[in-house]
This record gives structure tokens, sequence and C-alpha cells, in this order.
């Protein structure tokens, strides 16, 4: 895979109302204007002035081209070009006063743009949505209602409201895509994110892990300093492994895979982890209560065993799951945890015991001198 | 006697000569080395080692379909696996696949040493890691839709299997339940032959099922 390039790239291109709004409004555009060409040639013989009429068009056709340029490029669709693209728009809405004579502008004739007027309309509903949209009908309604000296016929009050709707619609419209848009560009990012820690995962695993794992190796029959990078180069092999494997613990239907949840606390060298093939489900609020309980019998381990070797096992029965944290330590001394008990101060026994009685479990401690200790958590399922 | 013949598949060469290394050291006559799946089965038709041991991600063909191929082509020979701790279902699909040890990467020179010798000597070399992946295929197996159709494992199996998953050596299991050692073994290869041989089993019926045996 080549390496990533900048987000924003990475938008399925041709999808965005960024790039098919702009697209589809130069094509409504040059198609009203072909229609206005036509409906004024026709009534060219008829009209005042017929210059006047030829030069609006030209002005229209003109915009046509560097309105459309413009809204295709990202950099130059500035507020300025909005403003402006109306202003010619209105412009040419009022050079109707020109061309026709009152009489016939009273008789409800059309202005020289016709439909092609209300693509500016457009343009500020794409831009600003619905609110966008609004504003240029307004504008566009009194250049109308100004060609007509104040009196509005049916057909000027028609056209405004067919235009009012469009405004709504395409406002409406651009912001429902926009959202889609960003939810898509998420999801992408989601996506490419999810692939890159996977890449990555492969290489720290064909490279970093193996290494560590050699130095680990090697350095195991040194003494002292050589034995010391060795037990690090052992540490960081395994939580990168853990590092690499954890989110599969993703819960499906409130259910987490226990082993999932503790290998991050079994991450040392000296621990090791046995358990089936398949996960192990369980609730996720008793499987956390579970970890949470291994965590700190290996934390006791540490604290009273240091340099022993631990062993954390997850069986699966039919309706309950053990888990048995295991040390070769020297092991507690007969009457020790009794003691402990009737002074009051139990510490972590106490707390896994409490965790796991709460879920409906035992919990069973087994010591011997120099046979280790072992605890035995049962949870019912 | 002559020296254990010995074949190294791992795909990551520093790795790969190390473990050649240590076990040249140690007496054992490595007879070859490869770097993907598809050049293990190759290589070990060509130079018949009696013990290979096995990484599990492998390019070109896992190490769980490599293994499958060279008890295919050589059913003397023995596999151990020497993968990464996380890789618990193909540890245990190499198992079914044939595998009679398993030994994660990060156990030391000595360990493996010990592993190698005991798997040419066609006794499995239980670790605490395989015996936790054993108990849970039986229990997986027990819980299923036809249990009565597996073997299923004796108390006193499941009892020696619970402590080897513990990390008890077999001596010290030996010592707490009051068995010679070599009884302690014999339960151990009897726990593997039947897991394989109802995996031989699940096989065979897999082909009645699929109709391979019409002609009959």
């Amino acid at each position: 895979m080549p390496p990533s390039p900048p987000v924003g790239d990475r938008r399925p291109a041709g999808f965005t109302v960024e790039v098919t709004g702009w697209r589809a409004l130069a094509a409504f555009r040059f198609l009203t204007l072909v229609y206005a060409v036509a409906l004024n040639l026709d009534d060219l013989g008829r009209v005042n002035s017929p210059a006047w009429c030829v030069a609006t068009l030209a002005v229209m056709a003109a915009w046509s081209v560097v309105s459309s340029y413009c809204y295709a490029r990202p950099r130059l669709r500035t507020p300025v070009l909005f403003v402006v693209d109306l202003a010619v728009t209105l412009a040419t809405v009022l050079a109707t006063r020109l061309v026709e004579t009152p009489e016939r502008i009273a008789g409800g004739e059309f202005t020289v743009p016709t439909v092609w007027a209300s693509t500016a309309v457009m343009a500020w509903a794409l831009r600003w949505e619905i609110v966008g949209g609004l504003l240029a009908t307004l504008g566009l309604g009194v250049a109308n209602v100004v060609v007509v000296s104040g009196q509005p016929t049916r057909g000027t009050v028609h056209n405004m409201i067919l235009v009012l709707l469009a405004a709504i619609v395409i406002g409406y419209v651009a912001e429902v895509l926009r959202q889609v848009d960003r939810l898509l560009v998420d999801a992408w990012q989601e996506q490419g994110a999810v692939a890159e820690r996977d890449r990555l995962a492969r290489q720290i695993h064909d490279g970093v892990l193996q290494v560590l794992a050699l130095v680990k190796r090697r350095g195991t029959a040194l003494d002292g300093e050589g034995r010391e990078l060795a037990e690090l180069a052992g540490e960081q092999e395994a939580a990168l492994r853990a590092l690499m494997t954890r989110g599969s613990a993703a819960p499906s239907d409130g259910e987490v895979d226990l082993v999932a949840l503790v290998t991050p606390a079994t991450v040392s060298p000296s621990i090791e982890l046995v358990a089936p093939a398949e996960p192990v489900m369980l609730r996720a609020a008793v499987a956390t209560e579970v970890a949470a309980a291994v965590a700190a019998a290996l934390h006791n381990v540490s604290e009273h065993a240091p340099g022993a070797h631990a062993w954390v096992v997850i069986e699966e029965e039919p309706d309950a799951v053990l888990v048995t944290v295991r040390d070769d330590g020297p092991g507690i001394p007969d009457g020790r945890l009794a003691e402990a008990a009737g002074e009051g101060r139990l510490g972590v026994v106490q707390s896994v015991r409490g965790r796991i009685r709460e879920l409906g479990g035992t919990v069973v401690i087994t010591s011997a001198p120099d046979e280790g200790t072992e605890v035995e958590l049962n949870v019912p399922r | 006697m002559s020296p254990v013949r010995v074949m190294v598949v791992d795909d990551h060469p520093m790795w790969r000569d190390a473990v050649a290394r240590d076990l040249g050291d140690a007496g054992f006559d490595v007879v070859a080395t490869a770097g993907d799946g598809a050049a293990a089965v190759r290589i070990a038709a060509a130079s018949r080692p009696q013990v290979v041991v096995m990484d599990l991600q492998l390019p070109e063909l896992s190490g769980v379909e490599a293994t499958t191929r060279i008890l295919a082509a050589d059913p003397s020979c023995r596999v151990l696996v020497l993968s990464a701790s996380a890789e618990r279902p193909d540890v245990l699909d190499a198992i079914r696949a044939g595998a009679t040890g398993y030994l994660v990467k990060s156990a030391g020179a000595g360990e493996l040493i010990d592993a190698v010798t005991r798997t040419s000597r066609g006794e499995a070399a239980f670790t605490a890691g395989l015996a936790g992946l054993v108990l849970g295929e039986y229990r997986r197996l027990a819980a299923g839709p036809e249990p009565a159709a597996g073997p299923a494992l004796t108390s006193r199996e499941t009892e020696v299997l619970r402590l080897v998953a513990r990390g008890l050596t077999a001596k010290q299991v030996a010592t707490r339940l009051s068995l010679s050692i070599r009884t302690v073994q014999n339960h151990l290869q009897n726990v593997m032959d039947k897991l394989q041989v109802h995996n031989r089993a699940g096989l065979v019926r897999y082909a009645i099922e699929a109709g391979l045996d019409e002609e009959s």
C-alpha cells in the first residue's frame, strides 16, 4: 500500500454536492440560456429596442461562460462571485424595461432572461442553503416588481412562487447532501485507519516483534546487564503483541471475550495466559469484574512473590467460567491468611473475594510453602 | 545413536537462523530451513526431517496447511509448533492437523531443546498453553450437537490436563496426584492421540456426508 494521501484527497470524487451541484448548475444555466435566446429572437421584430435585446442576451451568454468557469473552481467560489452573479442577473432582468414597451410589460410579457434568472437563486441556495435561496429570491422578486412598475401581474407572482419553491428544495437538498458527505468522509477515514492499523500490525509482526523476541532469546543466556536488556525486550514484545490484538474484545450482544479483556494484564514474559482457542464470552459487566480480579491477583503475585512465574488459566464449563491465577513463588505460610483476616487486613485477597462474590461466584485460595499460590475464581454464567 | 534430523520453518531469517544455531549447538542435525509454507513442504520431502519446528504465520502456504501436507507425505515425521501466543486458533488447527507440540516463541532456548527432544521421541511436548487449548477443544466437542460421537476425557486425564495448564511440570503433577511420571506422560499421550483420532474420524464422517463414498 502506498503512503496514505491527505484525507481530503480520499473523498470519492464526483459524488459530493461540491462537485455535482455546481456541474448541474452550469448545465441548467446553458439550457435556460438557449431557451431565453430562442424566445427573444422569435420576438425580436416586436420589441421596442432589438439592439438592447441583443446586448442583454450577449451579456447573459458571456456571464454564463465566466460564472460556470468560476463556480467549477472551489478557490474562486467566494462570496464576491455570488454577489456579482446575483447583480448581473438582476441587471438583465431590469434591462427588460429598456427592451420592451411599458404596454407589452403590463400585458404580461416575459422578462428578457426569463428562467435563466433563477440560476443565480439556485447558486445561492447551493452555497447558503435555504436561507441563501430565500435572500436571492427576495432580490429577484424586487427586481421583477420594479420591471412591472410596482404592479405585479398574475404571471409575475406565479413565476416568483416557482422560484421560491426551487430555492427551498435546492437549499434543503444541499444541506442533506452535505450531511451525507460528512458521514461518508468519516466512514472513509475510519476505514482508512483500520487498514492502516492492519498494515502496521503486519509490519510490526514481521519485523519488530521477531527482533525483540530474538534479543530476548539471545540475551537470556548472558549475565547481568545483558539479561536485564533481554527481559526488557521480552516485556516490550509482549506489550506490542497485546496492543496489536486489542480491539477484538468488541461487544456482541452485550457480551465480550474474557480472554481479550484479560490479555493486557498478562503482558509480561513471566506471565503465561492459558485459554481455549475460541473466545470465552461473558456479559460485559461480569467480564470486566473478572478481569479486574485477575489484575488484582497478578498484582499480588508481583508484590509477594517477585520473580515468580505466573499462569492465568481460563476454562469454560457448561454453566461457569473458571479463572485460575497460579504462581510458583514461595507460597503463603500456614495460618497466614487466617491471621491477616483476624487482624482485619485482607487487602487484595478481600477485594478479589468481594468482586467475585457479588457476581454470585466463589473464590478458593490454596497455598503451601514452596508450592506457590493458586487463586481459583468460579463465576456462574 | 545418530543425531535427530530437524528442519526449521519460519519466515523471519534472523529468527530462523538463531533457532537453527541453538538446535545445532545442542547436538541436533539441522538438515534444512525454509522461509515459507510451500518451500517447507518441498524441502521436507527431499531432506526427510524427523522433527519440523514450525512457525504458523507463513507466506505462500500457511503453517497449518504445510503441517497437513508434510504429515500426509511422511506420517513418521513430527511437527512442533513454535508460534506467538496470540495465535491460539491457528495453533489448535495445527494440532488438529497432527502437530504434537506447541511452544510459545518467548520460551527460552532450553525449553525449545527439551521440547524438540521429546517430540523426536514421539512424546507430546505439552506446555501449559497447549493443555489449555486441548482442554478447551474437548469441552467444545462435549458441548457440541453430537457429544457421543467424539472421544471424551476420563476424569483422571482431565485432572492431569488441568494441572499442566496451571504450569505444573509432569513431575509436579505426578507428585500431586501420587502417580508415576510415566503414567502422567501416558495420560498426556492418550489425550493427544484421541484428539487426532477424533479428527481423522471427523474427516471420514465428513467424506461420507459429502457423498465421497458413493461408489461403495
